[in-house]
């Protein structure tokens, strides 16, 4: 048995056909191989319908607060309107530019999707629901979802298009400059939680009914939750701080070069980056999947849900910021203000002044 | 203090959007539901039949065709000698051309033409745009109107001082109905 399946934080299904597998007796790699091959189809789907709904939300959500209705044709309320698109997009030709760097551009938004769906090994999505509780699970997220910054220049330097190369270097500029303010916030809940494993992240936020969340210790709490926020909308690009792909400067950004089912895997690892942000968000402030009454990955879901519903409110509201102010506000204020918070929370760690 | 006043501004606009969030939306989702047009807009041209017999209202006076700015009206009505009265052969209206001035609506002297609040008259054809009497008369059949037709028999004296600037006289309608209502009844 491999020490990830000894720890017993495995969705039970797994580990269900993992015994299955045993006594039938075949040789454990096949059995090990099998089964996780299982598990990654299993959360790919989950992710792809995930991203599915938000693209559909989102365009919902759009909609309705510019008082008009969005998708209404296909199904109740157009519900299944990004399936159908996303039919349209595998149909369509894969139009290739000339100049194109080949392997880069192909590698592309292999890699942003890869970088998208990888942190999902340690969410959380409920009691139990976790794929492998890695003991150094928020440090893995973060590595991981930082290759996107990396696909994102790959494009953009692939395509072979000055808009494209902008909106790479754009987009790699300001995620490594976010990057420090988020990891400073997530810090100050580390330091507190005492471990980097989701799990225990969790775990310590329980009891107390709400108050033992880390959104509600005062004073560093709330605020590493709003730098954390104004953070993760940078790190998943959106639209106060959309400059990689702003329309209106750059055509579309990284992506212009692509096309179909390219452009699709681009698409949705930006609506499933956005479930990334929102779920560790959850994870890491909100409690996690800690709720009376109903099953833990519904609470899980609600919040998670909750905080992509504020993102979203986000995108509709606030305008552009310009690249010159975006950097001074990463620099000149989300890093000291972090930065301060992280000493607080750790001076007020060793004075005991919290419970 | 700017920063607070700013931080403020920032939940501002989020209830504003949050509000209209939660507004009905304003869309009309054309097929199933219609916007109800006003009554004067100017639509499909449409030839009036007059209400008791159903006919034509139409004299073939050609003054429509004459009106069109765009030839968009082409009636073919020749003399009968005898009677030294037009007889309607075609009248075709090519909506391809139709620029929807409603001159020919202004022209016309025996209500016999309007434009219709009507405006559904899309085809894949281009040739469908072209609409002959039957078609115009069919569309026309629930068209409500004023009938001014006996206008010209009644004294003119009677009506003019209600209209001395509009050099147009609508004005006349109402009398002229309430005297054919009186002969109807």
């Amino acid at each position: 048995m491999s020490p990830i399946l000894a720890s017993g934080e495995l969705i039970l299904v797994f580990r269900w056909l993992h015994e299955k597998l045993v006594s039938t007796g075949l040789s454990p790699l096949w059995v090990e191989l099998i089964t996780y091959t299982v598990l990654a189809v299993g959360m790919f789907a989950l992710l792809a319908v995930i991203a599915l709904f938000l693209v559909w939300w989102e365009r919902k959500i759009s909609a309705h607060i510019q008082q008009r209705f969005g998708p209404m044709r296909v199904g109740w309320h157009g519900w299944y309107q990004t399936i159908m698109d996303a039919i349209k997009l595998l149909q369509k030709e894969d139009v290739r530019v000339d100049t194109r760097d080949r392997g880069v551009f192909f590698w592309a938004p292999v890699i942003c999707f890869v970088a998208a769906f990888a942190a999902y090994v340690v969410i959380p999505f409920g009691d139990g629901l976790i794929v492998a509780d890695l003991n150094i699970g928020i440090l893995y997220v973060m590595a991981v979802t930082t290759f996107t910054i990396i696909s994102l220049l790959m494009a953009g330097w692939g395509s072979n298009n000055k808009y494209a190369l902008l909106g790479g270097m754009r987009s790699a500029a300001q995620v490594v400059s976010y990057e420090v303010p988020m990891i400073l916030s997530i810090l100050t809940v580390v330091l507190f939680a005492g471990s980097l494993s989701m799990g225990q992240i969790v775990a310590s936020q329980q009891g107390h009914g709400i108050f033992n969340w880390f959104i509600f210790r005062v004073p560093f709490g709330p605020l590493a939750f709003i730098t954390y926020l104004i953070t993760a909308t940078a790190e998943s690009n959106r639209t106060p701080f959309d400059i990689p792909e702003a329309e209106q400067e750059l055509v579309a950004g990284y992506n212009v070069e692509y096309s179909g089912m390219k452009f699709a895997m681009f698409f949705l690892a930006e609506f499933v980056n956005m479930f990334t942000v929102s779920a560790i968000a959850t994870t890491l402030f909100l409690g996690g999947w800690n709720g009376p009454f109903m099953p833990s990955w519904i609470w899980f879901l609600l919040k998670t849900l909750g905080v992509v519903f504020i993102l979203m409110i986000f995108r509709w509201t606030f305008p552009r910021l310009r690249v010159d102010q975006l950097m001074e506000f990463a620099w000149k204020f989300l890093v000291p203000l972090t930065f301060a918070n992280l000493i607080l929370a750790a001076w007020m760690k060793y004075a005991k002044w919290y419970w | 203090m700017g920063l607070w006043k700013d931080i403020k501004n920032l939940f501002v606009g989020m209830r504003i959007t949050s509000k209209h969030l939660g507004r009905r939306a304003i869309t009309i989702q054309y097929p199933e539901e219609k916007w109800t047009m006003p009554e004067r807009s100017r639509g499909i041209v449409v030839l009036l039949s007059d209400k008791e017999t159903g006919e034509l209202n139409c004299t073939a006076c050609m003054l429509c065709m004459k009106a069109c700015p765009t030839g968009a009206i082409r009636i073919v009505a020749p003399r009968d000698e005898a009677t030294k009265k037009r007889d309607l052969k075609s009248f075709d209206l090519d909506f391809g051309l139709c620029c929807f001035c409603g001159l020919c609506e202004e022209a016309c002297n025996f209500s016999a033409l309007k434009m219709a609040a009507k405006y559904e008259f899309s085809t894949i054809n281009k040739d469908d745009l072209t609409w002959d009497v039957k078609k115009l008369q069919e569309i026309g059949r629930d068209v409500d109107y004023v009938d001014t037709r006996k206008k010209k028999a009644e004294p003119k004296p009677a009506v003019k001082p209600a209209v001395t600037d509009t050099p147009v006289a609508t004005a006349p309608a109402p009398a002229a109905q309430s005297e054919q209502k009186g002969e109807t009844s």
